[in-house]
């Protein structure tokens, strides 16, 4: 099995696979403690349908680099699902489902009207479920990575205290003078940044697992904002490996087994603490 | 005179005897080396590196590639010529991509080939063959079936 993986290890899709899968899975790990509490574990799910259909319509306009369209597009939904706050007409649970369902049957109903390629469920299928996005990358693909998901580090270690207070409560953070409505707007750019590097990991449908499930696992066990997150980073980095090695190994798709291994963490957290 | 253009004309011949079994030897020898051996792989490794061979086929030119898929053949109304494949399907099987390939023996269709869909392995040089139009699509060259 060893001499199998060093044999697979020498092929540079494989390396970046794994340079990529650790990265994103660290960012969206960090980001999923502070969604989770804040009762947002289902906008991952959403805005990855989104992307899904700014996909849609790079693909629908030709655009070489469909990160132009698909970036600008997802991080515009989020900021208004995020930042909309109290005074948004349509709220919470019920603009996330809409935008959802939305996003994902406009991005399909576009993909079969216009597609050009002879395989549209296979496209759909491809992006829905990450089968093989991320062992097909290519170099330019890996340092645009490298470069947002330092710019999602460094973000995040920069404002931790601040992302902390607003997590938590709001109107105590705003009375402490915490600009609330600036961080809303950073975490909400941050988040599509995530979702749109993670739909290449395990496609659109499973985005949510990577946010929530290294979160809840770690909250499990600790109890403090710092623990959990580290906690959350180090279990969602782990299950991202393991994934990615046990699915080039065994033939298995690399989202659900990336998944897989996540609900397998969740659980051995679950028995572990009761 | 005669013998000797005689003795010179049986050298001749077991000399190109000779070095018609040499090259068949070979291409025996070489037939059985591989470069690489995708039936060693995984279904995903098989798909990525299938994806890596048509979108840099540059990388992979003169390889001797070992591939196991699906038996497929398409005949191009506009060249007037058959190709056959060997398609490969990914870990969620919505999505099959393939390599076309060229015997290395002449071979009728359909009597010499498998049925479609049925199950191959082929050995064969991997090329990338350049169109008039410029755009090329990679191929197997000199493939043999292998049992």
């Amino acid at each position: 099995m060893f001499d199998q993986l060093f044999f697979y290890l020498d092929f540079p899709f494989v390396r970046y696979a794994i340079i990529v899968g650790t990265l994103i899975s660290l960012c969206s790990s960090l980001l999923g403690v502070t969604l989770v509490l804040k009762r947002y574990s289902y906008i991952g799910d959403g805005l990855s349908h989104v992307a899904f259909g700014a996909l849609a319509i790079a693909a629908v306009l030709k655009v070489t680099n469909n990160m132009l369209i698909i970036l600008p597009v997802t991080i515009a939904v989020a900021i208004l699902l995020l930042c909309g706050g109290k005074d948004a007409r349509i709220k919470g649970d019920a603009a996330i489902a809409m935008v959802s369902a939305g996003a994902l049957a406009i991005g399909y109903l576009l993909m079969n009207i216009f597609s050009s390629s002879a395989n549209v469920a296979g496209d759909v299928c491809t992006t829905l479920f990450g089968s093989m996005s991320i062992l097909t990358l290519k170099p330019t693909d890996v340092y645009l990575c490298v470069a947002l998901s330092i710019v999602v580090l460094v973000t995040f270690v920069l404002f931790y205290h601040k992302i902390f207070a607003i997590t938590f409560d709001e109107n105590f953070a705003r009375a402490t003078g915490v600009n609330v409505t600036l961080f809303n707007l950073l975490i909400a750019i941050i988040i599509a940044v995530i979702i749109v590097l993670a739909m290449n990991l395990v496609g659109a449908l499973l985005v949510s697992a990577l946010v929530v499930f290294p979160a809840l696992s770690a909250m499990r066990i600790f109890k403090s904002f710092f623990s959990v997150t580290v906690a959350a980073a180090v279990i969602s980095v782990i299950c991202s490996l393991a994934g990615i090695l046990v699915a080039i190994l065994a033939g298995t798709p690399v989202g659900s087994t990336i998944v897989a291994m996540d609900i397998v963490a969740f659980l051995i957290c679950f028995i572990t603490s009761s | 005179m005669y013998k000797v253009f005689s003795r010179i004309t049986i050298i001749a011949i077991l000399c190109i005897f000779s070095l018609s079994t040499s090259s068949v030897a070979a291409e025996n020898i070489s037939a059985n080396h591989v470069d690489l051996d995708l039936t060693r792989m995984s279904s995903t490794m098989v798909y990525s590196m299938v994806f890596q061979m048509v979108t840099e086929p540059q990388k992979f030119v003169g390889k001797r590639i070992k591939m196991k898929g699906a038996f497929s053949s398409y005949y191009d109304e506009e060249s007037k010529r058959r190709f056959f494949g060997c398609v490969i399907k990914d870990a969620l099987a919505c999505c099959s991509q393939g390599l076309a390939f060229e015997t290395f023996k002449p071979r009728k269709y359909p009597k010499d080939f498998p049925s479609e869909g049925s199950s191959i392995t082929i050995i064969g040089r991997f090329d990338y063959e350049k169109e008039e139009d410029g755009i090329g699509f990679p191929i197997i060259r000199n493939a043999i079936f292998i049992k």
